[in-house]
């Protein structure tokens, strides 16, 4: 079973051109980093093409892991989600939904895989779930598929200021319950 | 409402909105030159992306095509590792199935065997299918370790009239060379520079397409149509 101790010693590796190490943590971690960027491009071929790009800077950055002192599944799903918003940026499209759908029913997470994506505690959920149905709505979208400003505005139907107000109201919110 | 907000509570916000990726590109890189001199600003950011971390549990886990880590360790390591096995290096050739490199491997008996039957080989043997991606050139290439020669059969594909096909050797991280030309008919038989003679287990070979007679500058002018590993037979 591949725990998040194992995670971490595998990215202090690849830091040193372990390419074995390497071999281990796209087996560990690949399930769960092109979740990511399936869920913010709704687009295989793109997706295909993040995953790669993202496990390429992991390669090349996993020297900074060390010093940044975040968790190595946080460390590596930003890169992942960072890397797909690029990529969205970049694009703008985003069809073959129904694509990704079968491929998600077709293939689960192994075990291992499941382990790891089950992590501690969800304290921002609790907090999510304090303000309004809508604003929470636009919080997560804006989290989980990567959602500009303009893009909350037009699925919410809403002007740009509006939904930049409501936002920024949200994350003070937030903050302020994740502080308590 | 922001003008009721303090600045370090207005530095929280922009720090969200920075985590979140709501900012527009150029208001991304202005914050990311407060936030290179900014610990505090640091703090904030690193604060939100710990939250939100939570979140990501919400990512559903989707295994990737296999190809994809053979693809991603070729661009990232080249396609060979000596330390590994051949079967292992075979994994890793791109485009290339293991049906591909049986078939390479008994039309590569059949070369040696059948037009010259009057060598008989005792030297290392190397293959190497230069293929392109899409399957539209594909040329077969032996070498003898025996007589130094690399012979060539394009099994797919012919030059643009008026065009060439170059042949390149590219060890390591150095510029490909020329190895010369194949004929019209998509055969060739070549002899390996001396130097290269050594190198010949992790060389990689490439074609372009380049005007009648090659390429005038000693590098590849025009598309580079199909690579191909070699590998001991």
């Amino acid at each position: 079973m591949t725990t998040i101790a194992d995670i971490d010693k595998m990215i202090s590796r690849v830091a040193l051109g372990d390419r074995s190490a390497f071999s281990d943590l796209y087996d560990a971690t690949s399930a769960k980093l092109f979740g990511v960027a399936l869920r913010v491009l709704n687009n295989t071929a793109s997706a295909e093409d993040v995953l790669q790009e993202t496990y390429m800077k992991i390669w090349r950055y996993a020297d900074r892991y060390a010093s940044n002192g975040m968790s190595p599944m946080t460390w590596l799903i930003t890169i992942a989600r960072n890397t797909a918003i690029d990529r969205l940026r970049a694009t703008k499209q985003t069809d073959d939904i129904a694509d990704v759908e079968d491929r998600m029913a077709a293939s689960g997470p192994t075990p291992e895989q499941s382990a790891i994506a089950g992590s501690e505690a969800a304290r921002i959920v609790g907090c999510l779930d304090e303000l309004p149905d809508d604003r929470r709505a636009a919080v997560r979208g804006a989290y989980l598929e990567g959602d500009s400003y303009a893009d909350l505005a037009a699925k919410f139907d809403v002007p740009l200021n509006t939904m930049r107000t409501w936002l920024r109201r949200s994350l003070i919110a937030l903050r302020e319950c994740m502080t308590q | 409402m922001s003008e009721a907000l303090t600045p370090e509570e207005e530095n929280r916000v922009l720090a969200a909105e920075y985590t979140l990726r709501l900012m527009t590109s150029e208001e991304e890189r202005a914050f990311e030159l407060r936030l290179a001199e900014d610990r505090a600003l640091e703090r904030d950011v690193a604060d939100w992306v710990a939250h939100f971390a939570d979140l990501a549990d919400e990512y559903m886990p989707v295994v990737p095509p296999k190809a994809l880590k053979a693809r991603l360790t070729t661009d990232l390591f080249g396609a060979t590792d000596k330390s590994t096995s051949l079967w292992s290096r075979l994994g890793l050739w791109q485009g290339f199935s293991l049906a591909a490199t049986a078939a390479a491997a008994v039309m590569a008996v059949m070369l040696i065997t059948q037009p010259a039957p009057q060598v008989p080989t005792s030297g290392p043997l190397f293959v190497s299918e230069i293929a392109a991606e899409d399957d539209s050139l594909r040329v077969l290439a032996v070498y003898d370790g025996a007589t130094g020669g690399l012979r060539l059969t394009a099994t797919a594909g012919q030059a643009e009239t008026g065009r060439d096909f170059e042949l390149w050797a590219i060890v390591g991280d150095n510029p490909p060379r020329s190895l010369g030309v194949l004929t019209d008919d998509g055969t060739g038989n070549i002899l390996l520079p001396d130097d290269l003679q050594g190198a010949v287990g992790g060389m990689v070979l490439a074609i372009s397409d380049e005007p009648d007679g090659g390429s005038t500058t000693g590098a590849p002018t025009g598309a580079v149509l199909a690579v191909g590993q070699v590998t001991d037979l």
